[in-house]
Parts: structure tokens; C-alpha cells; sequence
């Protein structure tokens, strides 16, 4: 197995919360100086669900809350991304309702709010949604098998329905990867490439020729790093994380899976992999090779949240790993900002801070 | 509803103090008909109130009846961050257990045995002890204020100071031989905790603190001597030299004519800060001289007291004019030579009366017997007037009476105490131990130790935030915790992905394969019948429930048309997807799979050339029309669809056997079209013809050439 340790320990702060946190982002940076995390927040006692956008000091770690806003139903998925000196969050609720809050990128403040109702988009719970780098165009996905693309105005919402499965195929991830594609992921390992100038249907669609020993899962997460938009990296269902190229679309480079481990170049790991980041500027040891890309794993355990960085995986297939808390938590990674991940230390409803010193 | 005229149920005036009531504020006028009760979220109750049906009035109310413990100590989020935290060391003491029964098979001298054992329940009962500490206060200001007395620490808890109490007297074997230092240490932390019922010394000193700077002379003020002697009496020896240096001859204007009493002041500061303490090491900044063995601190405490008494007949006192400093050091010399009347004069709670009795009177470690008559004598002469949350504890402990203790912890503290306690109880007391893991006839076969575990789980089990550690504690309750183990599992919700996720995983980890079947089977069932077809197809596939996915796939293909041409076959791709390879349960829905392939190889079949791959074909038809899970309304545009087969040109594809299986598909496809229940293909009408005629046609060539 290939695995090393990180040449230093990550620090990790725990920033108590004293309600159930659901979802957390970091907000676009405007400044050097002001860092914004937005926190869906759900409160068992009073049964009620906010979003709140809180700011964040880092001597001593802390978050003050800012503004808040009162959601209808849980929150299941949230995004947040930045236009034109707008800072936009994108939230979807178990009810199946979406909401678009605008926030002031200087003070964080919320200004506006506009929503799609329940039932419009999607029927139950909404899987994922993801939004577009600096752009108004956001992606959902759900289980009831809809894909749905809503452009984000200022103060009016167009939708429109970019596929239905009727339930056959239900969707639980989705990752843009151009302003004009994205990818979706599902039951069964099952991975859908979208071009919106190719309507009617996925334009690729991933075929895993599985062995007989592999069970197919679900994808939790997918990621593609901008500097590699022909990659598609899932990770799911018993630890599982592939990397899908869509130049040799019949070939998954599997990089961690359990059970019996085929090769030495693979990690066991059994846990789910719920959340999943890639950066090219985690590590830099692997400049050369054609797969240089960091990864966070956030796994789940019974009890808890893990998480493990894989140090770097190349086209030798090596993926490197280190378990770093014992803590559950959730995670928001920024690329380019210095290694900061923000974690949620979910049932005790705790936020940790994380930093992981960048290796150059 | 107690007590009035609408009252349920009776309560009697003598329960009435075990007898917890919540009065429901549901607004109907009686009769009440019908009371429903169930959990709603978190601690809450749901009741529902019915009247008998009457017109012009509503029919029920229906209240929510918040069942808060009413200990504001500690809020749930806090108590739900101890639980969490608790598991890691509660599962380590589990295993080391564990490995520490196997080991004790080998021959081991049983002290050796005990001490490694005790070394591992202490590890315990601090981590513990770290989870328990109250609210953070504000960092202490920079510039420190020369008349703080006080140094403020972390918040104290009732439940902290509970714990640690066992830990000196049940887990801290090592520090046995100072337990009377121990007991002094923890007053200093704890005494406000008694200021709730009566005054303390902490009360009397937080008061004066207040007044300090309204004071002009200091040591004329009597209530000065009197909280300088108080905080002698329990030994917080830094706080008393702090304050006897706040005393007016220190002042530089002043040191000139009253040299004579600041040389006594500061001789008593010397005496204090020099007493000696039968204890290893004392904290950083603490006062007194330590000693580790007997022997030393003896020949040291004679020395001390030898030079306390030389300074109470000294000469000097004649020459100190100031009659209250005078006699208020009087006072601090009597309580350090253990003068019971003014130990008794500066403390206030019998508690600290006991303490002061380890300083100055007995300030060696004496049998727990003896310890508990002591604590009775100074119960009889400072009386309390009720009952404390930590006295109580502290006698049951004293009495060696680990029923009471149990009892005392459970009323005061709760489940999570008494299921984390017992570990502590049973550390090196044998007798403890049997009371505790005995099996007991009247509790189910199970011992008391495992019942309280058990309740605790309980407790964890009905709470959303909390369930997913529950198991940790079934499973090491060896008779029951496996059945409520499996319950709580079945328990859980599955409609959320995450949580499903989370509770399949606990199967695996506890080998509960049947357990997460069926959960699997229900998240199938629930996702197929709110529309999600491709996570209840997935569910119900790992769950290998080959049952359910036949009737699944019936009422699929019904749904979905009567045909399956190539543009419809299109939205199918998704699910063949996810039925995945050959060797995994897909019930009826395999036909989909066995259609995709045979698909595959029609198209392979371009212009009727290559007979291989013809021949591949028709093998996968013949497949798909002997496998009983193939619908018949899809027999006729399958075989419609291989017209180009059955009428080859080079040679007959199908023997005689296989024609004669589909001439008697075709013959049953027949006799169901007279049958009302049978829907019309959207073939054209002389397809079945054509398919009968290229049958009899094949099967005429497939006899002439065997």
C-alpha cells in the first residue's frame, strides 16, 4: 500500500457550534483580510433550518455570525460563488425548493434572496447543486432523476429542465466543468458528461467495466480541476475514487477501493467517501506527471467523519493517504488559498479549521 | 392537570415530591375522552387531547410538552459534546479489558495485576474529567489587579466535581497515601459549588473581593481577619500571604513606625508559606513545602509546629500596638496549631471544617472508617439544614456503601454518570465488583453494572444527534445489548441518504448482515414508491431481494409502453447501467439486460453476412424466450424483430427444437389475444403472421437438414 505521511501535521482548531451543521462553505475571498464562511445550520430542538453567513477570525480561531436567513425545510446542498463584486449562494432543501441568496462581498450582509419552489424543480429531496466559477448559471440534480439548469438574475430566476429519467436514473452529485459542460453522478458508479450544446441527453456516459469482485456504489462526490477539464474524479460507496478520462472513457483508473486490493498501487479503504477536492498546488513533488493533482478525502466512519489527504496520485497510480483527525466533520476546500479547509464537526455540532501547510 | 376537577389521573399528596408534573395548558372544556401520547423531536412529548364528538367545539387539541430536566448546569449541546466525547475513552477501557481477561489466564501476581489495571482506569477518569469542565472564562487581564485575591479559573460544575471525587477516592490509587491533600485540592476548586445552599469561605471571600477597594484601612476592618483565618483554615495558602501583604504596615510611609507589626505579619507569611504538605509536588505558584514520605514530612511538621509555638510566646507581641492585627495573627497561629475552637469559628460549611481537620489536626492518612466518623462529628457540630448534591455523594463514599453511591449518582447526575461511573467504582474493590457484574434473576439474568448501561444507551437512542453512538454501549452489555442493538438499528429512519449510509455501515461493523438487508430492502421500497426507481432498483439490488425486483420490473414495464423500439429503449440504458454484471441479482428486471445484449449482436448483423455473428444473436433470443421473467407482450416485437434471422438466407439459424419452442410461444401469444386482459403491440397487424410464416418456414429447412 502506498501510503506516506504528510511531512507536517496539519493544525487543526474546533470552533464549537451549538446547533446541527449541515452543510458549510467558505465564501469567495474579496480581501486579503475578511474571510466569510456561510453555515446551513439545523436546530433539533426548535426544528428549524438557517443559513447564516458568519466571519471569520483567525487569532484566536473564531466565527461571528453576520447575517441570517430562515430556510423553509432542511438544507441538503450548498455552493457558493462570486460575480461581479456579488457574492451568490446557492442552497437546496429536502423539501426539493432552491434558494439563491445575494450577499455584499465587503460585509457579507444579505441583500436579496429569490427561490424555486418545491415541486417546480424536483420532486423530494435535491441531491447537489453546483454553481458555475463566476457565472450565474447553477446546476441541480435529485433522485427523482431531473437535471436542471437555473440562471441566477438579479432579482428573477430562469429555469429550465435539462433532462428527465422519470426515476429511472437518480442523480447524486453534479460538478461543472465549463461554462457550457458539466458531470453528474449516480447510482451504480454511474457518471453522466453534459454538453449544453448538445441537448436531448448526456453526451457521455461512463460505462465501468467493472470486474466481478468490484460492487458498484454511489457517487457522493465528483470533482475536475479547471487545469484538468478532461478528467473526472469520483469518489463514493466503500471507498471508492476513480478518475474517469474522457479521452479513454472505457478505462477508470480506480485509486482507492475496498476489499482485496488488486495492486500495490491502490489504497483499502471501506469507509464512504462523501466529500471529495482535488488542487494541483497541494503538492508539487508530482509536477511532471500527468495526473499531479492533491486530493482531500472526507470519509465516513460509524461513528464519524474522517479526513485524509492524499498526497498526490501520478499516472503510476499512486495514491497517498493520511488519516488526519478522529472527528467527524464536513469540509470546504478553497484551491489557491493557502490549504485552508474549513470542517464541520458534525454531530456535536462543532466547526474546525484546518490548515494544511502547502508543501513547495 | 393536577389536583382540579379535570385532573386524569389521581395524584396523591404523598408522591408528590417523586412525582414530576407538567401542567398542559390544551384550552378544552371537559370531557376529556381520549389521551394520545407519543415522542415528538428531541425531549419532547406529544399529547394529543380528544373530547367526544360534539358540535360547535373542537374535536382535540394536540400539545407538545417540552420535558427539559430542568438542570440548567449543563445545556444539551453540552451534554451531547460530553457524550461524544466520552465514547473514545469508554471504548478504550472496553478493549483493554478485554485483552486484560485473557491475559489474566496467565499467571500473574494479582498486585501486579491490580496496579496495571488501575493504571488504565485513572487514563479513564481523566480523560473523562477533561470533558467535564464548564464554560471558558475570559482570558485574565494583562496588567494583574494588586487586590484581586482571586485568581479566576475555569467555571465549576457539579457533575466535574462529582467525578473527580470518585476519581480520588475509587481511581487514584497512587496518590492514596495524600488523599487528605487531594480532598484540599479539590475544595479549593469546588467550594463555591456549596455557596448554593449556605455561605462559604468562597462566598465570604468573593464578597469581600467586592467591597476591597471601598475599604480605607484594611486591617481594621474585622471581616479582613476574619476571611484571612477562613482561607487559613482550607489551606489556600497563596490567598491568604496575597492578603496578609495588602495589610496597611506594608505601605511605604508607614513601614517606619509599625516596624515591629509588619515584622509579625511577615514572620506568619514566612510560617505559612513554609508549611509542610505530605504530598508529591504541588502545582506551580501553590505555597507550602512538600514531602513524599512519612518520615521527612513528620520531622518536618514537629519543626513547624515547634516554631509556631516559639512565635506565639514571643516577645514582640507586647510591642505590636495595633490590638486587631494583634489578634487576628493570634488566631492564624491557633489554627495552624489546630485549635478546634477557631477551626470551627472560620469555617462555615461542615465540609470545610473537615478539611481544615486534615491540615492542622490529623494531617495523616487514616482509614476510610475513620475519615467517615470524622466527617460525622463535624456534620454534628456544623449542622445542614437540606440535603447537598455532593454531600451526599461524599457520605455514601465515606460509608463504603456502594448502593448509596450508585443511588447518589444516578438521582443527581443521570444515566451518562452512573453508566460512566461504574468503572471507577469497581477499580480495586473487589466487593464492588461482585455487587456490580453479578447476574441478577430479578433484572433479567443481567448485572446491575450493564443495566445502567443499558439505560444510558437508551437515553442515546432517542435522541436524532446521539443514536449513532448508542451502539458502543449495546454491544459491550454481553446478554441484552445485541437485541437492542438490532432494534435501534431497525429503528432509524431511511429517507435520508446520509443517515441510511451511516446506519448500514453500523451493520457491517457489528456483522448485522441481516439487520442491513432489511434495512436495505425498506430504503428499496420507500425510494421505488416515491418515483426514484433507480435508487429503490439499487437499494433493493444490494440487498439482493430478488423477490421485490420481479414485481418491481412488472409494474416498470408497464408503466413504461408496450414496446420496446429502439427509441424507447434509450431510457433504459441508465438502469442497465446500474443492474451492473452478470452475477448480481436483478429478479425480473434481468430481462433488460438480456435484451440490451441481444440487441447488440442484431446490430452486429449488417446486410445478413457474417452467419457468426447471426448465430450469436439468435442464441441470446433463445435465451431471452426461455427465461420465464421475459414479459409476453414483448415475445412478438422480439421475435418481429428477428424476422432477418428466422428467414436466413445461407442457412436455417434455429434446429427443430428451437423452432418448435417459438411456434409454441407464438401459439400461446395467440390464445392470450382472445383473453380481455391482453394489450395490442404497436406492431403492424400482420406482423404475427409474418413471424408464423418465416417459423414454419425455418422449420420446414431445419428438418431437411437433419
Amino acid at each position: 500500500m502506498a501510503v506516506t505521511a504528510l511531512s507536517e501535521r496539519p493544525e487543526i482548531y474546533r470552533l464549537p457550534q451549538y446547533k446541527y451543521v449541515d452543510a458549510v462553505r467558505w465564501l469567495p475571498p474579496l480581501s486579503a483580510f475578511d474571510r466569510f464562511a456561510v453555515l446551513a445550520l439545523f436546530d433539533s430542538d426548535s426544528d428549524t433550518s438557517s443559513i447564516e453567513i458568519n466571519s471569520f477570525k483567525p487569532n484566536p480561531a473564531s466565527l461571528e455570525p453576520q447575517s441570517s436567513w430562515v430556510s423553509p425545510s432542511r438544507v441538503s446542498s450548498l455552493k457558493a460563488s462570486q460575480f461581479l463584486q456579488k457574492t451568490i449562494i446557492a442552497a437546496s432543501t429536502f423539501a426539493g425548493s432552491l434558494h439563491f441568496l445575494f450577499s455584499d462581498s465587503t460585509d457579507a450582509s444579505l441583500e436579496s434572496e429569490v427561490s424555486v419552489p418545491e415541486n417546480e424543480l424536483h420532486h423530494g429531496p435535491v441531491s447537489c447543486v453546483d454553481l458555475m466559477d463566476g457565472g450565474m448559471e447553477c446546476v441541480s440534480v435529485a433522485e427523482d432523476g431531473k437535471v436542471n439548469l437555473v440562471s441566477v438574475g438579479n432579482s428573477s430566476l430562469n429555469y429550465r429542465r435539462v433532462f428527465d429519467s422519470s426515476g429511472l436514473v437518480s442523480y447524486t452529485a453534479a460538478r461543472w466543468a465549463s461554462p457550457v459542460e458539466f458531470a453528474t453522478g449516480g447510482y451504480g458508479f454511474s457518471l453522466h458528461w453534459w454538453d449544453q450544446r448538445k441537448p436531448g441527453g448526456p453526451v457521455s456516459q461512463f460505462k465501468g467495466n467493472w470486474d466481478q469482485k468490484m460492487t458498484a456504489g454511489i457517487v457522493h462526490s465528483i470533482d475536475i480541476h479547471p487545469s484538468r477539464k478532461h478528467t473526472c474524479l469520483a469518489g463514493g460507496s466503500l471507498g471508492t475514487v476513480f478518475a474517469w478520462d474522457l479521452r479513454w472513457q472505457q478505462q477508470p483508473i480506480m485509486l482507492s477501493r475496498a476489499g482485496t486490493v488488486a495492486s500495490d498501487t491502490e489504497v483499502q479503504s471501506v469507509s464512504e467517501i462523501m466529500e471529495f477536492f482535488t488542487d494541483i498546488y497541494l503538492l508539487s513533488s508530482f509536477k511532471n506527471a500527468e495526473f499531479s493533482l492533491g486530493c482531500l478525502l472526507v470519509l465516513l466512519h460509524s461513528y464519524n467523519w474522517t479526513l485524509a489527504i492524499s498526497e498526490a496520485f501520478d499516472k503510476r497510480k499512486k495514491l497517498r493517504r493520511k488519516p488526519c483527525t478522529d472527528f467527524p466533520f464536513f469540509i470546504s476546500y478553497q484551491k489557491r488559498s493557502n490549504g485552508i479547509v474549513l470542517l464541520n464537526w458534525r454531530p456535536i455540532l462543532n466547526l474546525t479549521f484546518f490548515v494544511i501547510p502547502r508543501q513547495q | 392537570m393536577p389536583g382540579g376537577d379535570g385532573a386524569l389521573v389521581p395524584v396523591s399528596n404523598e408522591n408528590r415530591g417523586s412525582v414530576v408534573v407538567y401542567p398542559l395548558h390544551h384550552g378544552l372544556n371537559p370531557p376529556i375522552a381520549r389521551l394520545a401520547i407519543s415522542w415528538s423531536r428531541g425531549n419532547s412529548l406529544r399529547v394529543s387531547v380528544f373530547r367526544p364528538p360534539s358540535e360547535g367545539e373542537a374535536g382535540g387539541k394536540v400539545v407538545e410538552v417540552n420535558l427539559s430536566n430542568g438542570d440548567s448546569e449543563i445545556s444539551d449541546a453540552q451534554r451531547r459534546r460530553i457524550a461524544y466525547g466520552s465514547v473514545s475513552p469508554f471504548a478504550l477501557l472496553q478493549s483493554r479489558r478485554s485483552s486484560f481477561s485473557s491475559l489474566s489466564k496467565v499467571p500473574m501476581t494479582p498486585s501486579l495485576y491490580h496496579l496495571d489495571w488501575c493504571e488504565h482506569v485513572i487514563e479513564y477518569s481523566k480523560d473523562i474529567s477533561s470533558l467535564l469542565g464548564g464554560p471558558k472564562l475570559p482570558p485574565s487581564p494583562i496588567i494583574e489587579d494588586p487586590k484581586a485575591i482571586f485568581k479566576k479559573g475555569e467555571e465549576p460544575t457539579y457533575l466535574k466535581a462529582a467525578w473527580e471525587m470518585m476519581e480520588i477516592f475509587y481511581a487514584d490509587k497512587q496518590s492514596q497515601a495524600w488523599l487528605p491533600e487531594r480532598l484540599v485540592d479539590w475544595l479549593a476548586d469546588y467550594d463555591s459549588l456549596f455557596s448554593s445552599t449556605q455561605a462559604t469561605i468562597h462566598s465570604k471571600l468573593v464578597d469581600f473581593q467586592k467591597d476591597i477597594v471601598n475599604i480605607q484601612v484594611i486591617e481594621d476592618d474585622s471581616r479582613y481577619w476574619e476571611v484571612i483565618s477562613s482561607a487559613l483554615a482550607v489551606g489556600w495558602l497563596d490567598v491568604v500571604v496575597k492578603m496578609l501583604r495588602l495589610h496597611g504596615s506594608y505601605q511605604l510611609d508607614q513601614l517606619s513606625y509599625r516596624e515591629t507589626e509588619n515584622g509579625l505579619i511577615e514572620a506568619v507569611a514566612v510560617l505559612i508559606s513554609k508549611m509542610p504538605r505530605l504530598r508529591p509536588e504541588s502545582a506551580s505558584g501553590k505555597l507550602g513545602e512538600c514531602f513524599k514520605s512519612k518520615p521527612d514530612f513528620n520531622k518536618a511538621w514537629e519543626k513547624w509546629r515547634a516554631q509556631i509555638t516559639k512565635l506565639d510566646c514571643s516577645a514582640f507581641w507586647i510591642h505590636c500596638d495595633n490590638l486587631r492585627t494583634r489578634e487576628g495573627l493570634k488566631n492564624m497561629l491557633q489554627i495552624m496549631l489546630g485549635n478546634i475552637e477557631s477551626l470551627c469559628m472560620a469555617t462555615c460549611h461542615w465540609i470545610e471544617l473537615y478539611i481544615s481537620h486534615f491540615l492542622y489536626i490529623r494531617p495523616f492518612t487514616m482509614g476510610i472508617e475513620s475519615m467517615y466518623s470524622l466527617a460525622q462529628k463535624c456534620i454534628q457540630s456544623k449542622p445542614v439544614s437540606s440535603a447537598h448534591r455532593l454531600t451526599g455523594l461524599m457520605i455514601g463514599i465515606l460509608e463504603e456503601n456502594t448502593e448509596v453511591v450508585l443511588a447518589e449518582c444516578s438521582r443527581e447526575y443521570g444515566p451518562w454518570m452512573v453508566a460512566h461511573a461504574v468503572e471507577l467504582l469497581t477499580a480495586g474493590s473487589e466487593q464492588a465488583e461482585i455487587l456490580l457484574y453479578e447476574e441478577r434473576y430479578n433484572l433479567g439474568g443481567i448485572s446491575i453494572g450493564e443495566l445502567h448501561r443499558l439505560i444510558y444507551a437508551q437515553v442515546l437512542s432517542s435522541h436524532a444527534l446521539t443514536w449513532q453512538i448508542a451502539p458502543i454501549y449495546l454491544t459491550s452489555c454481553m446478554k441484552q445489548g445485541m437485541s437492542l442493538l438490532e432494534i435501534l438499528l431497525y429503528r432509524q429512519s431511511v429517507q435520508h441518504n446520509e443517515l441510511l449510509l451511516k446506519n448500514i455501515e453500523l451493520c457491517r461493523l457489528y456483522g448485522l448482515d441481516h439487520i442491513s438487508s432489511s434495512i436495505m430492502k425498506v430504503a428499496g421500497v420507500y425510494h421505488w414508491k416515491h418515483g426514484r426507481k433507480g435508487s429503490g432498483i439499487y437499494w433493493l439490488q444490494q440487498a439482493q431481494d430478488a423477490n421485490r425486483l420481479h414485481i418491481i420490473a412488472q409494474q416498470l414495464f408497464d408503466s413504461v409502453g408496450k414496446s420496446i423500439s429502439d427509441e424507447s429503449f434509450k431510457q433504459w440504458e441508465g438502469v442497465i447501467e446500474l443492474l451492473g454484471s452478470e452475477s448480481k441479482t436483478a429478479g425480473g428486471l434481468e430481462f433488460l439486460r438480456k435484451y440490451r445484449d441481444f440487441k447488440k449482436f442484431l446490430q452486429q448483423v449488417p446486410g445478413g453476412k457474417s452467419t457468426e455473428a447471426a448465430r450469436r444473436a439468435v442464441d441470446s433470443l433463445i435465451l431471452l424466450m426461455k427465461n420465464p421473467s421475459t414479459p409476453q407482450r414483448f415475445w412478438l416485437p422480439l421475435l418481429y424483430d428477428s424476422l432477418k434471422l428466422l428467414n436466413w438466407q445461407d442457412c436455417p439459424l434455429l434446429n427443430v427444437c428451437e423452432t418448435n419452442l417459438l411456434l409454441n410461444k407464438v401459439q400461446e401469444l395467440s390464445l392470450a389475444r382472445v383473453r380481455p386482459d391482453f394489450k395490442e403491440s404497436s406492431l403492424p397487424p400482420e406482423a404475427l403472421s409474418c413471424v408464423r410464416l418465416a417459423l414454419a418456414t425455418n422449420l420446414g429447412r431445419a428438418i431437411l437438414d437433419e
